[in-house]
């Protein structure tokens, strides 16, 4: 963008990354001066009926659909079907196929993780650190690119194992990915920690007690930082986790802050069981030999997702064609934690402690319809009211 | 998470239900679904509640029309054990009591099985669609076995 005035150009950089990954959810909060007093959610702007489509597929072209539930942890999703349609036949991936499943998992962990500290800390007003670990995490998805052939909807999985093997030239460079990102993500746990006007907008900010927290059921990186000792790679491992050590990563805090610093601290543990599947992939097949038609059956197969518990309920009937699948995706008792926790917060809190959870929708515009007492409700787009966010803190610091 | 520990998990679960228990089953050994009836769904959560097992994960419906019956399933965690608790319901008229009272982030998982299925959550505080959208016509819930939407 440039502006010409008086012969003086101004030029404006816009990019390289541009959080044009805006995502669509409405969210009614009512207000009573500046206090929140009510809020609730009304999502499906990128509802796909992939439930019901799935019901009239054969187990593997569900199995595509599903790993398009969504685009940021598209890997948990397949890895949560194809453990559920192969315990239904009492099948076990093999070992290598499992380390596989566990790599990947990881490799999109740290995507998901860098991609939301960016959005985070756009949403506070800190474009500078959203650039970098935009940037920075281009590392990742290259790697991942190079192991399974695209950036996104990796299609790691096939039923009873993966589709592809790791070479050492993968190794290598995931090895060096890690080493480049862990540096990095150094940096990032200094301004997270330390940083005074990132405080501002985290520390004691968006209090969830832990005995909320556990009766509201949130998982993931969320709970965590509530202190609730909650991880399925821990408590139910699944794909051979249990051949790693993985440490929960726990914060009492409670706070925006300490949500930010248990994901941070899950980006070094990430690289570390990363660092641990290559040094020791078994070796073997890829694949198991599945059956095309299930007989009448019922499973329940649980992921630790980036953003939480990703559980899949899934039962046959007898047919090659699944009767019914029931996805619960972490984002729905998060995001009922967040509207639960925004009353008696600041509207300008509102966008942060949403952030907070790390919630996962799919793509485009926010609406928020803001009840103040006494006038009619306001409609302002996300931006507005993140921008309202930053400018209120702005004049504080005034 | 040890075996020993889903047990003694899953036996405290099967003890806290056993005035409303119908009938029992495990189809794998960290799971047990209990069955009982839908006026019994609110008391037996109110006692998972009250004992703090585990955390509710999700609201599944499934819908039988050759049996008439539909069904409300609420699926509890704790660690790696997993608990099903099974309602049968009346296909005319499917009906179970909300548990929002008690777990307030029940609603979003209540709202979903509203409009997938047309059940009724008596009590639930919002009815309104959460996935679907605005002009969805009333009486078409997708996720019945005999909504056909091509």
């Amino acid at each position: 963008m440039v502006m010409e005035e008086d012969q003086k150009k101004f030029v404006i950089p816009i990019g390289p990354q541009h959080p044009a990954l805006k995502e669509p959810a409405h969210f009614e909060l009512t207000v009573d001066g500046e206090t929140v007093t009510g809020a609730t959610a009304r999502l499906g702007y990128a509802h796909r009926g992939i439930e019901k489509a799935v019901e009239s597929k054969n187990y593997t072209q569900a199995l595509y659909m599903l790993e398009r539930v969504c685009g940021i942890c598209s890997h948990v999703h397949a890895t949560a079907y194809a453990i559920g349609v192969e315990q239904l036949q009492d099948v076990t991936a093999p070992p290598r196929a499992q380390a596989i499943r566990v790599l990947v998992a990881e490799m999109e962990r740290i995507h998901s993780h860098l991609l939301w500290l960016g959005v985070a800390a756009h949403e506070a007003g800190f474009d500078t650190l959203f650039m970098f670990t935009w940037r920075d995490r281009e590392t990742i998805m290259d790697a991942l690119e190079a192991l399974t052939g695209n950036r996104v909807h990796y299609s790691a999985n096939v039923i009873g194992g993966v589709k592809f093997d790791v070479t050492p030239e993968h190794v290598t460079s995931i090895l060096r990915a890690v080493d480049f990102l862990e540096e990095r993500t150094n940096h990032y746990m200094d301004i997270v920690n330390n940083d005074a006007v990132f405080l501002q907008r985290t520390r004691g900010i968006g209090v969830m007690p832990k005995e909320k927290a556990e009766i509201l059921g949130v998982t993931g990186p969320t709970a965590r930082a509530s202190g609730v000792t909650r991880d399925l790679r821990i408590d139910a491992p699944y794909s051979g986790y249990d051949n790693y050590t993985t440490e929960m990563i726990l914060d009492d805090r409670g706070d925006l802050e300490a949500r930010f610093a248990v994901r941070v601290r899950e980006l070094f543990e990430a690289y570390r069981i990363i660092r641990e599947v290559l040094d020791n992939l078994p070796p073997g097949d890829l694949t198991a030999r599945i059956k095309r038609r299930i007989n009448e059956a019922e499973t329940v197969s649980r992921i630790e997702a980036p953003r939480g518990e990703l559980f899949y309920f899934v039962r046959s009937n007898g047919s090659d064609q699944p009767d019914r699948v029931k996805v619960r995706t972490p984002t729905i008792c998060n995001m009922a934690s967040v509207l639960s926790l925004a009353v008696g917060h600041q509207l300008a809190d509102v966008p942060m402690i949403l952030v907070g959870v790390d919630p996962c929708f799919s793509c485009n515009d926010r609406m928020i319809r803001v009840k103040r007492s006494g006038h009619d409700h306001e409609l302002f787009t996300w931006d507005q009211l993140r921008r309202y966010g930053i400018e209120y803190y702005q004049r504080k610091v005034r | 998470m040890s075996a020993a520990n889903v047990e003694t998990l899953l036996k405290e679960a099967e003890s806290l239900l056993a005035e409303w228990t119908t009938q029992t089953n495990t189809p794998e050994p960290n799971r047990l679904d209990i069955w009982l009836e839908a006026a019994d769904v609110v008391p037996a959560m109110a006692a998972l509640v009250e004992a703090r097992w585990g955390y509710l994960i999700s609201i599944t419906g499934l819908d039988f029309p050759k049996e008439d019956k539909m069904e409300a399933i609420y699926h509890l965690g704790s660690g790696a054990a997993v608990l099903g608790l099974r309602a049968a319901l009346d296909r005319s008229a499917p009906t179970v009591a909300s548990v929002c009272h008690l777990i307030p982030s029940a609603t979003l998982l209540e709202r979903e099985v509203v409009e997938m299925f047309g059940v009724t959550f008596t009590d639930t505080p919002d009815t309104s669609h959460l996935y679907l959208p605005d002009n969805w016509p009333d009486d078409v819930y997708p996720l019945r076995k005999d909504t056909k939407l091509d």
